[in-house]
């Protein structure tokens, strides 16, 4: 994980699509939560979230509070832990298919989780700053984040696959080791 | 539920809940070990962005002049900056001696820097800048650039800086409408925009006469942002019962920012 947001770091957000990203630190987590158990995927959800936060929090409101009597919230430190934790909770309710081999499940459950994390920030936002306002390119930021996102996920499963097989720890059950000798 | 999921699970609520207790100072503290640690890959990381960026840039232009032209822009801005707050300062200080009352003059510098990262958030509008603690540059300063007001300075490390646009919803700014009494704070909307970022004036009294044109200019209240810095222009106007709001139009082109100036204090 800190690989990948040390990757993180060199990709540029795509302007013409909307602003959207590809975010890394995430999928790498969400790969994992499907692979490893739940102590080991809790502790990838807090120094994640940790990570995450220490990246992109904002400061607090500046100025005479009397002049700019509105404060304008944003999400707080230490959120991103609760949304990860909740995501990787995701993930491991389809780690059986994972571990029969059906690997597909995990790609298409990473996307969507992906934009229930954007969406959930959103919400808590808007939640937070009062008035919901959402337009349409907002949504097509999560929308082509969560997708751009999803279409790395099986490299990251790979790499995962690659790795636990490097230190012969494997990732999927007896029965698919024997039909596919190649993932084990 | 197995015990070693149940203490993982305590535990990870414990942390979490460690983690949203503290304080905006912590979390600065927390911030600035993190920014510490990934300096140089952030570094490179926006080397490589900046890079992008020129070469698209090269294919109009060759490099030699390209350079050569960025410099004479940041030099222009600034002494145009410089310039134009000086002649206001002038006539401040012609105001205050026939008053009898002037006591100190205001201190008033900028320094240059270049935009090396853009949106490195997901939800916040920021960008990244080349400067500094090493160049006296500290928290919410304000940052302009020739065109007129860009945001304020969110979070400094020893040689960058995170700038807060002025379309993020957070960054608010007192301003006044030139040509009338009206004042209002200006702010963002929220999430990105559909086409061209609009920003939006409130707090403007109901009847108020503001029409489609008027420039909006800081005011200088609030201690954040100095005064007589331009915002942007009026666009729309929508009338209420108890107060009005405008659209405005912002004076920068914040998807072409290049070269910026943050304005440097006393305490500074």
């Amino acid at each position: 994980m800190i690989a990948a947001l040390l990757v993180q770091q060199f990709m540029p957000t795509f302007t013409g699509i909307y602003s959207s990203r590809i975010l890394l630190l995430h999928l790498v987590f969400l790969c994992a939560a499907v692979t490893v158990g739940q102590p080991t995927m809790l502790l990838l959800a807090f120094i994640g979230g940790i990570l995450w936060d220490a990246q992109c929090a904002l400061g607090p409101d500046v100025g005479d509070p009397e002049v700019y009597v509105e404060q304008v919230e944003s999400l707080r430190f230490g959120f991103s832990v609760l949304m990860f934790g909740a995501l990787g909770f995701l993930m491991q309710g389809i780690q059986p298919l994972y571990r029969r081999g059906k690997w597909q499940f995990s790609v298409l459950l990473s996307g969507i989780a992906i934009f229930f994390y954007l969406a959930g920030e959103y919400l808590v936002i808007n939640f937070l700053r009062g008035d919901f306002m959402l337009t349409r390119a907002t949504f097509m930021q999560m929308v082509y984040t969560s997708v751009l996102t999803m279409l790395v996920s099986p490299l990251i499963l790979w790499l995962l696959a690659l790795i636990a097989k490097r230190y012969g720890h494997s990732l999927f059950s007896e029965r698919k080791q024997k039909r596919h000798p190649a993932w084990s | 539920m197995k015990p070693l999921n149940l203490i993982a699970l305590l535990l990870f609520l414990a942390g979490a809940v460690w983690a949203l207790t503290r304080s905006d100072r912590a979390v600065r503290n927390i911030q600035a070990v993190y920014y510490r640690a990934v300096s140089p890959f952030l570094k490179a990381g926006s080397g490589i962005e900046t890079k992008a960026r020129s070469f698209v840039k090269e294919i109009r232009h060759s490099k030699d002049l390209e350079a050569e032209l960025e410099v004479t822009r940041e030099q222009l801005g600034r002494l145009r900056l410089i310039e134009s707050r000086f002649r206001s300062l002038e006539e401040e200080n012609v105001q205050l001696r026939n008053a009898l009352k002037f006591k100190q003059s205001t201190r008033f510098d900028v320094v240059a820097a270049r935009v090396v990262r853009r949106n490195p958030t997901t939800w916040w509008q920021t960008v990244e800048i080349d400067v500094g603690a090493d160049r006296q540059v500290g928290s919410d300063l304000s940052v302009l650039c020739n065109e007129g007001l860009v945001g304020r300075i969110d979070r400094i490390g020893k040689d960058r800086s995170s700038v807060l646009l002025l379309t993020d919803e957070k960054c608010q700014v007192a301003a006044r409408i030139e040509g009338s009494p009206e004042v209002g704070i200006v702010s963002s909307r929220r999430g990105i925009a559909d086409g061209k970022p609009m920003l939006r004036i409130r707090f403007l009294s109901a009847n108020s006469a503001v029409r489609p044109g008027q420039r909006v200019f800081t005011t200088g209240h609030g201690g954040v942002f100095q005064p007589d810095i331009l915002v942007g222009t009026i666009d729309s106007v929508d009338k209420g019962a108890l107060a009005s709001e405008a659209l405005i139009r912002p004076a920068v082109d914040f998807a072409d920012l290049g070269a910026v100036f943050v304005v440097l204090t006393e305490e500074s």
